[in-house]
């Protein structure tokens, strides 16, 4: 299927707009656009690890974990929204090695498994900013999704930057 | 003094470490990551406090608050990038040298070191005269345009030179 994608986006004029290296303008998209898509996740990187952190009341313990979430999430989800941004033009630039690497879908694999994890710690705290720290077995759990969110983090960044060397 | 140079630059491109990681399959690509993780750390910690300094975001903690928390893993993933971007450059050391991107990366993470030295011997100094200003002064708010002005360009120009 994501194969098929691949093919068919090769034919796109966009595709064919992106890949231009002929001229300077078009030549600066796809670095441009990978420059931005490291800042994006620079911000992304320092939100899961302030956020994490609390969870694990490693660090930020002066605050609740609710109040942390409700600091860091609105930055996570637009840093989210540049990567998206920015990682759709660069997999229209180069449909067949992002979409035909098994690091890449490895990648976007962990990516939905760890905002869905963001999602549900910043959903639990909006109503109550103590919801996991009210119980020992929630403060587990937390930890637990603390310990996996910023192995999968750590991991989507480095198969982002192994995608590069995907044949 | 050139010669001195020149001879120590094709000593490091002989040596069989830079041989082995331009031989290598996985060498160069798993130190490029540690480097690149490394700098996102960087960047990502320092931006924090930059933000702050220039009154942006937070402006409810102390400037120390921040900078307690955050520097000290500024510094350790910018000791890391150090030593894995100094093992990439051993590679091909006079490639390196001889890219405009590569230079300019150089020039500019010097700019932000001397940027951060000013700032902590000088405008620094009586932080507790401004420690909670939700907006600090301007010698405060410019130190932390000019550090994220220089570590964004140290970005650009560490991308491309993958690109040259």
């Amino acid at each position: 299927m994501f194969t098929a994608l691949g093919d068919w986006l090769v034919q796109t004029p966009l595709h064919t707009f992106f890949s231009d290296t002929t001229k300077m303008s078009t030549w600066l998209i796809v670095p441009m656009s990978q420059t931005i898509h490291i800042l994006a996740v620079s911000v992304l990187m320092i939100c899961a690890g302030l956020l994490n952190l609390r969870a694990l009341r490693i660090a930020g313990t002066r605050e609740t974990l609710g109040k942390v979430a409700s600091n860091v999430m609105p930055w996570t989800w637009g840093a989210l929204t540049v990567l998206l941004a920015t990682g759709i033009v660069q997999t229209i630039a180069e449909p067949t090695r992002e979409l035909g690497s098994t690091t890449f879908l490895t990648k976007m694999t962990l990516v939905l498994i760890s905002v869905a994890i963001a999602a549900v710690v910043q959903n639990t705290t909006k109503g109550d900013e103590n919801y996991w720290e009210r119980t020992a077995q929630r403060q587990s759990t937390v930890s637990l999704l603390a310990v996996a969110s910023l192995t999968l983090w750590f991991g989507i960044a480095v198969a982002g930057r192994l995608v590069a060397y995907a044949t | 003094m050139f010669d001195a140079i020149n001879g120590l630059l094709a000593w490091i491109d002989n040596t069989t470490f830079a041989e082995n990681v331009r031989e290598s399959l996985w060498l160069f690509p798993t130190m490029e990551c540690i480097h690149v993780l490394s700098i996102v750390f960087v960047v990502g910690s320092i931006t924090r406090l930059d933000l702050r300094l220039m009154g942006l975001v937070e402006r409810h903690r102390s400037v120390t608050e921040l900078s307690d928390q955050m520097l000290p893993y500024t510094w350790t993933a910018f000791i890391v990038a150090t030593i894995f971007g100094v093992l990439l450059w051993s590679s091909k050391p006079i490639a390196y040298l001889g890219m405009a991107f590569f230079d300019v990366k150089m020039v500019l993470m010097a700019l932000a070191g001397l940027n951060m030295v000013f700032f902590q011997l000088v405008t620094f100094r009586n932080v507790s005269l401004w420690n909670s200003d939700s907006i600090p002064p301007f010698s405060a708010r410019f130190a932390g345009a000019m550090s994220m002005a220089f570590w964004v360009s140290v970005v650009i120009c560490g991308r491309f030179i993958g690109f040259v």
